[in-house]
């Protein structure tokens, strides 16, 4: 194995390893059965996108649309179920939902080669403002009975939560690292042109990526919204964000073709015990925000550093070769 | 082998673009066993045609056939299991991908779902490896080898594929003498195994060494296919041009006057170069010879101030000076025209007048702004002067061919007025024409007393333009030789370090 | 193209108009901004006066400043999505350094600036110092400004008072028609322009944008073109910062949230590239002016606002998608990537598809949602868009009633009342407002119903200082003013609609608190985003009474939850752990009571209970579950009623300052205390009567 390739992805669990320590020794208490496990559910939602965005940026683009497509899919979620539709015809149709949301971005991404970053803002505005419109704010209420939970116990939804989440985690960590599928992803994003002259189809794997990232989204609004009776009409708010910020302190490359889903999951799991960690702490809880964005700006310096210290190491190999 | 089929036949391909002909009813024949080059000036129709052979564009007409079956759709995934591989110029590799998985995403034909089996890919890689003679660890990312390595993993890629039909693109530009007599040997290796290859190259010299057929493009069409032993040079020239060259380098006398530009025990360690001792003098041109890696680029870029030199001292005129930034080196009348052109020589998508201009804003700017009339003179003057073919002066600089985007670079330096000028492979991967053209532009320019220090992969260019020869090795000057006693051998040897 | 390159033709050095007026295709944008204008000038009341151009161009300022800078940032091929969170940082600074620092406001402002370049000096350090791409750095600096500023004030701040000279500022005018920022901003737009345009310098930013590397080579020295145009960035946040507060009267912590989005999406609907090289200072001022425009020009024709953003982002799709077709069919065969962009026939057709599948799934289901939210609602409820457009409207009074934000479910309830009354005085109810809490959007529809002339106006409050100013220009104009649910100062009002007072609503909470917890023991509070006035008000008069009333209670930790369902039921999961002996969990935003209820059900901790502030229905199958013991709210749907009818009356002159009583329908006679109209008090909802009301 080449640790030295995955830096990264062990200096980000190294910072999280440091913030479990503090905890240990502080509070203790952070380390009980139920927070672990109420932290694994809360964080699931945003897992499962930061695993579509580490997708995204792996093929060189990004997604800033995922938080409105989430709260239309929460929307879309609430209504289909109030009409008696059975939870696994509900779970596919969100899922659908999501995808063809993401299939629209991967088109014009994709198949127009519209600069990702302005298509998705350009949606972010236009999926929440749809949303406001025709909703004006309304929340979904008198959902029936099977909807919280998928019908189950609280603690068997729980346990189906986690399931389904770990289930597609490692779905996708493994066809990213042993599937076709997975490294076309990595080939697209390294170099689009030697993708295309080694006959990857490059628009095909940015259209794909972005449906995934879709679906994921709809699968993840669910997942939120089964935790709770009633379906706020303004959910995800700044969740692009958050996905983003994980999958970098993760190690993904912006530029693409570098990043790990193990590396996400060190992310989400840094940045998703912040806040809990500074109530445990006994920290304000005001300075979340500013001690989320030092960790990303930290996490660029290290990287920075870590490169340079490799560079020395061949520089004239690369100055040859420039 | 294949007996008399030919592995891959064109037959009058026709392809326009927007209305401009690139390719007239081309015809081509690559046998089995064979190395097919292929020569023409730049826009002749070359990189057309590859790009036909290889499916990455439909021609408007024609026929091709792969071991005598037309091919009646073609694509990049099509060409390849047709078994046809390209290497380019600049290599298509994946720089953050291991070279064992870039050798595999070129040769694993397996669907979407197909599994990864990272143990057989990393075995194959290294047995590819070997075939070329290339000594990297697989689980290397692309990204950091040199250029020369990545040629390899490329040729590894293309064997491993099975590849029937090799196409070499501009192989040797970048390469240096070693690395270009490997490639030699593993093209020769090939060729004995049967692989038929198509072999473009601008180095007409390097032609009888390895091609064993030789066509002609011009304008799109194909001019003729000779045997290479029963063709010279000059001969080829002429069918490439359609007109005769008077004289290949226009090497003309200049008076030498004083020596303006010194490098005493220059050395820089972030780019490994050391002890460098060189002068050059008003209206001399200076060649600088050696194997890639040999430091050449690097003296440049220490000596423009693109990378820091810490060590030893340049005099400009007898004055030391330090510069920490291009910008210091280009005001005191220092020019570099580098090496990669559509990297940094030009910027691609600005217009050819604002190119022309963009080391010299300063001279343009005054209290109301930046005098508009003035550049659009000043540009036009030297597209008129250095015969860039455009019909506007604010065409994006991409639109150009290699060879009128060199002549804007080089615009781009005159314009400074520069007193010391550092060439760093003036015409690589530019036609015959331009490349002549650039060629009488440097005398033209040491006749107005400026130094000029050359740096050139091409020992006939070096020999047929230098009046001294300093030959690198090892990141330091080995020899300087005078015009009279410079031999191609002797370069090589000292090169070499024989 | 019929370009053959001859030698023969003459070399040309000129270009037409076009190409150097607009190279990226502006022109395309300047059409949409004439049909715009066009358009609204017919369907919106007084939208082609100079009154209101003069408007519209002042709330353009702040966004405009940051777009302008933004534009060489996007040239150079990089991006800043900090400027937003700067402005917030920077708001906080210069209140703080005014008000409690004792320093006078000149020097304040020079240190509010110093702070925004060096916040722009951070940003550019890390770009090229450590050559981090600046999607990246700036995400992280966008939460760190924010994060501080929210983190100094406690983000309970809310810095105001400040001397009308400075206001003037921001809310003045110079020779009495033109606002006083245009004085900042037509300077600045001409300054960029000449740098950019007009400049060797500014030349130096494009070649950077189209290759960092090559203008190296040519001498440019790179990295201080991009610490220079970060660092102005910063700079100018700031600048756009304090004008910001001039403009609203206060100084808080969420000051320009999301602008950083709007200023990016004018640069590029401009016709800049995000990729770098291209851009131009025209192009930004027209993208910005096809935004702001379209936000005017809908709220004076009296449509929703949101249709704005709808707009916008297919616009921003449509423009980039035409100047992708463009340049694609221009491009040379020599182009390398041109031969990559042959979108093949089938893929037409699935594209389409998938277009409209798409459109047509979640249009459909989002109409099918809406319509059964409708009906839920009983669907009597005539909508706003549709009054606007009935024509003559003859002796009918417009009566236009602002909530604090759109879609939060109180004002939804409220609105529903609102309606009704509407309906039964036949008036003509203009509803609008912020989509979420963005307290410049308020004036900025204030104004815009100043200028369509309407009878009366009704704003629940969202900043006080802020929002008088506009008030006290509407009451000038013979526009009738009331507050409603939250107050504004006094002279700038008629009449205050009250449905409780800060200190009832205060006791009330503590009171129920004390009695569900039997006078002693811990409890906690959810309350809403950390820097909503209200809520703080309120906490204020919950901590009194505790102090004086309750010696045995403790009140153990405040947490926010950003008015977010989802964030209160995590931060309630912490407190419940975090604090185990915490008996009550009192949650003072309506969405936040739900959340709590529902962490609290999950813990299975029967031994807590949750009170509150919030909606009947939200909360009623907790309440029947006998998780919240009990919420504290009055009528919302009458709060409303209320409104339109004193409204009315005031329009139509049964109601004036001085009367004891106002008529108001099916609510019999309200009591007038001074100029504050009485609702009456909190009521308590609990599992005995809460199935009696329906908001």
């Amino acid at each position: 194995m080449n640790f030295s390739r995955y830096k990264r992805e062990i200096s980000a669990a190294g910072a999280f390893v440091a913030i479990l320590i503090v905890l240990a020794i502080v509070a203790p208490s952070f380390f009980s059965a139920g927070n672990l496990r109420d932290l694994l559910i809360n964080n699931a939602p945003t897992l499962l996108i930061a695993v579509g965005m580490t997708m995204v940026i792996l093929v060189g683009e990004i997604d800033i649309s995922v938080g409105s497509q989430f709260a239309v899919c929460s929307i879309a979620a609430g209504f289909l179920a109030k009409t008696g539709m059975p939870m696994p015809v509900l779970f596919l149709s969100i899922f659908l939902v999501g995808a063809m949301m993401g299939s629209l971005n991967g088109v014009l991404v994709g198949w127009l080669r519209l600069p990702s970053i302005i298509v998705t803002l350009a949606m972010l505005v236009l999926w929440r403002d749809a949303l406001r419109w025709l909703t004006e704010g309304a929340w979904v209420q008198n959902l029936p009975e099977n909807f919280q939970w998928f019908g189950l116990s609280q603690s068997g939804g729980e346990l189906t939560i986690v399931a389904i989440t770990l289930t597609i985690f490692v779905a996708f960590a493994w066809t990213l690292r042993n599937l076709v599928a997975g490294r076309k992803i990595y080939a697209v994003g390294s170099d689009a042109e030697a993708a295309r002259l080694a006959g990857i189809s490059g628009p095909t794997v940015v259209l794909s990526v972005f449906a995934l990232m879709g679906a994921l989204t709809g699968i993840a609004a669910l997942m939120n919204a089964v935790r709770f009776s009633e379906i706020p009409g303004n959910s995800g708010v700044g969740l692009e964000l958050k996905a983003i910020a994980a999958v970098v302190v993760g190690g993904a490359a912006i530029t693409g073709g570098r990043g790990t889903l193990v590396g996400t999951l060190i992310g989400v799991a840094l940045l998703g015990t912040i806040g809990t960690a500074l109530t445990f702490l006994g920290i304000n809880p005001f300075w979340e925000k500013a001690i989320q964005g030092a960790i990303i700006l930290i996490a660029l310096v290290s990287d920075v550093a870590l490169g340079r210290l490799e560079k020395n190491g061949r520089s004239n190999i690369a100055g040859a070769a420039a | 082998m294949t007996g008399q089929t030919p592995l891959l036949t064109a037959e009058r391909v026709t392809k326009s673009y927007a209305g401009v002909q690139a390719l007239r009813d081309a015809s081509f024949e690559l046998r089995g066993g064979e190395v097919h080059a292929l020569v023409g000036e730049n826009g002749a129709g070359k990189s057309t045609f590859i790009k036909i052979v290889t499916g990455a564009v439909t021609p408007d007409s024609g026929e091709l056939t792969v071991n005598g079956d037309l091919v009646r759709e073609n694509s990049p995934a099509i060409s390849k299991s047709l078994g046809i591989a390209a290497i380019y110029q600049q290599p298509a590799l994946f720089p953050e991908l291991t070279v064992a998985e870039n050798i595999a995403i070129g040769l694993e034909r397996k669907g979407f779902f197909g599994f990864v089996n990272w143990n057989e890919r990393r075995r194959a890689a290294k047995e590819l490896l070997d075939r070329v003679g290339a000594k990297i660890d697989p689980e290397t990312p692309a990204g950091e080898l040199s250029m020369p390595q990545q040629q390899l993993v490329e040729i590894a890629r293309a064997l491993g594929a099975n590849a029937k039909i090799l196409i070499f693109d501009e192989p040797t530009a970048s390469l240096s003498e070693e690395d270009t007599q490997n490639l030699f040997r593993v093209i020769r290796e090939l060729r004995s195994q049967g692989v038929g290859m198509i072999y473009i190259s601008h180095r007409l010299e390097e032609l009888p060494v390895i091609a064993d057929r030789v066509t002609v493009l011009r304008d799109g069409l194909t001019i003729g296919t000779k045997v290479m032993a029963e063709v010279s040079s000059e001969e080829l020239i002429k069918l490439m041009v359609g007109r005769e060259l008077s004289a290949v380098f226009p090497k003309r006398v200049v008076e030498i006057g004083e020596t303006i530009f010194e490098l005493k025990n220059l050395g820089s360690r972030a780019v490994g170069i050391k002890n460098i001792n060189l002068s050059v003098r008003a209206g001399e041109i200076v060649g600088v010879a050696g194997l890639i890696g040999a430091g050449r680029t690097e003296l440049a870029k220490a000596i423009f101030g693109i990378v820091e030199s810490d060590a030893g001292e340049i005099l400009l005129r007898g004055k030391p000076m330090h510069f920490g930034h291009p910008s210091e080196a280009i005001d005191v009348g220092i020019a570099y025209l580098p090496e990669d052109r559509r990297k940094h020589g030009v910027v691609l998508d600005f217009p050819i007048s604002a190119n022309i201009t963009l080391a010299s804003l300063k001279k343009l700017s005054g209290f109301k702004g930046m005098n508009f009339g003035k550049e659009k003179e000043i540009a036009a003057e030297y597209t008129r002067r250095l015969g860039v073919k455009t019909p506007t002066i604010h065409n994006a600089v991409s639109t150009l061919s290699g060879g009128n985007q060199q002549k804007v670079a080089l615009s781009r330096w005159l314009m400074t007025k520069p007193s010391v000028l550092i060439l760093d492979e003036p015409t690589q991967g530019i036609d015959v024409g331009a490349k002549s053209e650039i060629h009488s532009l440097m005398m033209e320019i040491a006749e107005q007393g400026v130094a000029i220090l050359m740096i050139s992969s091409e020992l006939p260019e070096i020999l047929g333009m230098s009046d001294r020869i300093a030959v690198m090795r090892g990141g330091t000057i080995a020899k300087v030789f005078d015009r009279s006693e410079a031999t191609q051998d002797k370069i090589l040897a000292v090169a070499l370090g024989h | 193209m019929e370009e053959v390159i001859s030698p023969e033709r003459p070399l040309s050095t000129e270009q037409s108009l076009r190409e150097r007026l607009f190279p990226n295709n502006e022109w395309i944008l300047l059409i949409v901004l004439i049909a715009e204008c066009l358009i609204f000038s017919v369907t919106g009341s007084n939208f082609a006066t100079s009154g209101n151009a003069f408007e519209i161009t002042r709330l353009a300022v702040e966004i405009g400043l940051l777009a302008l800078v933004m534009t060489p940032i996007i040239i150079t091929g990089g991006i800043d999505l900090s400027v937003g969170s700067m402005m917030g940082l920077s708001a906080v600074v210069m209140g703080s350094l005014w008000r409690d620092g004792g320093v006078s406001m000149p020097v304040a402002i020079a240190i509010t600036l110093f702070v925004g370049l060096a916040g722009g000096a951070l940003n550019a350090a890390m770009i090229t110092k450590l050559k981090a791409p600046p999607l990246i750095v700036t995400l992280g600096t966008f939460s760190l400004f924010r994060g501080i500023a929210e983190g100094l004030t406690r983000g309970i701040e809310n810095y105001s008072g400040f001397s009308p000279t400075f206001l003037s500022l921001g809310q003045g005018y110079v020779f009495g028609f033109i606002p006083t920022q245009l004085f900042i901003f037509v300077p600045a737009i001409i300054a960029v322009w000449w740098w950019l345009h007009r400049t060797a310098f500014g030349r130096s930013f494009y070649a950077v944008g189209f290759s960092q590397e090559g203008s190296r080579y040519a001498g440019i020295k790179v990295r201080r073109r991009l610490n220079f145009v970060y660092c102005l960035s910063g700079l100018t946040a700031a600048l756009a910062a304090v004008i910001y507060v001039a403009h609203l009267g206060q100084a808080k912590s969420d000051a320009g949230t999301g602008y950083e989005l709007t200023a990016i999406t004018a640069v590029v609907l401009g016709g800049a590239s995000i990729f770098g090289g291209r851009g131009t200072v025209l192009g930004t001022v027209l993208g910005l002016f096809a935004i702001v425009i379209l936000q005017n020009g809908l709220r004076l024709s009296g449509q929703p606002a949101e249709l704005a953003g709808i707009l916008t982002g297919v616009l921003l799709v449509v423009t980039i998608l035409l100047d992708r077709l463009s340049r694609a069919s221009v491009a040379k065969p020599k182009a390398a990537s041109e031969e990559e962009f042959e979108v093949k026939n089938w893929q037409v057709g699935v594209l389409s598809g998938v277009i409209v599948a798409a459109a047509l799934i979640v249009a459909g289901s989002n109409w099918l949602l809406v319509r059964s939210i409708k009906e839920e609602r009983g669907s009597a409820a005539p909508t706003a868009a549709a009054n606007t457009n009935s024509p003559a409207p003859g002796k009918k009074s417009v009566i236009a009633m602002m909530p604090k934000a759109k879609g939060d479910p109180y004002f939804i309830s409220c609105r529903k009342g609102a309606e009704e009354a509407a309906k039964e005085l036949g008036a003509e109810l203009l509803w609008d407002g912020p989509t979420d809490l963005d307290p410049a959007k308020q004036n900025e529809v204030v104004e815009a119903w100043i200028t369509r002339g309407v009878d009366v106006i009704a704003v629940s409050v969202e900043n006080k200082e802020g929002i008088s100013t506009v008030l006290r220009k509407a009451k000038e104009k013979g526009i009738k003013v009331v507050t409603w649910d939250a107050d504004a100062e006094k002279d700038a009002r008629d009449f205050l609609i009250n449905q409780a007072t800060p200190q009832g609503i205060g006791e009330t909470l503590m009171d129920e608190t004390a009695r569900i917890m039997g006078g002693k023991g811990e409890f906690a509070i959810i309350t809403a985003s950390l820097s909503a006035a209200n809520q703080n008000e309120w906490i204020k008069h919950i901590k009194q009474r505790l102090e004086s009333k309750y010696p045995e209670m403790k009140l153990v930790t405040i947490q926010p939850s950003d008015g977010d369902r989802d964030r209160a039921f995590q931060e309630t999961q912490n407190v419940l752990k975090v604090y185990p002996n915490v008996k009550v969990v009192m949650g003072i935003a309506a969405p936040a009571v739900p959340g709590i209820a529902e962490a609290v059900k999950q813990a299975n901790r029967s031994d807590v209970k949750v009170t509150g502030l919030s909606l009947p229905n939200m909360c009623k199958p907790y309440i029947k579950a006998g998780i919240i013991d009990s919420i504290v709210l009055w009528n919302t749907g009458d709060l409303g009623f209320l409104t339109v009818f004193t409204a009315n009356s005031l329009a139509n002159g049964t109601f004036k300052p001085g009367d004891k009583s106002v008529k108001a329908g099916r609510l019999g006679e309200i009591e007038v205390v001074g100029d504050e109209v009485r609702l009456g008090k909190p009521f308590i909802f609990n599992k005995e009567n809460v199935d009696q009301f329906d908001f």
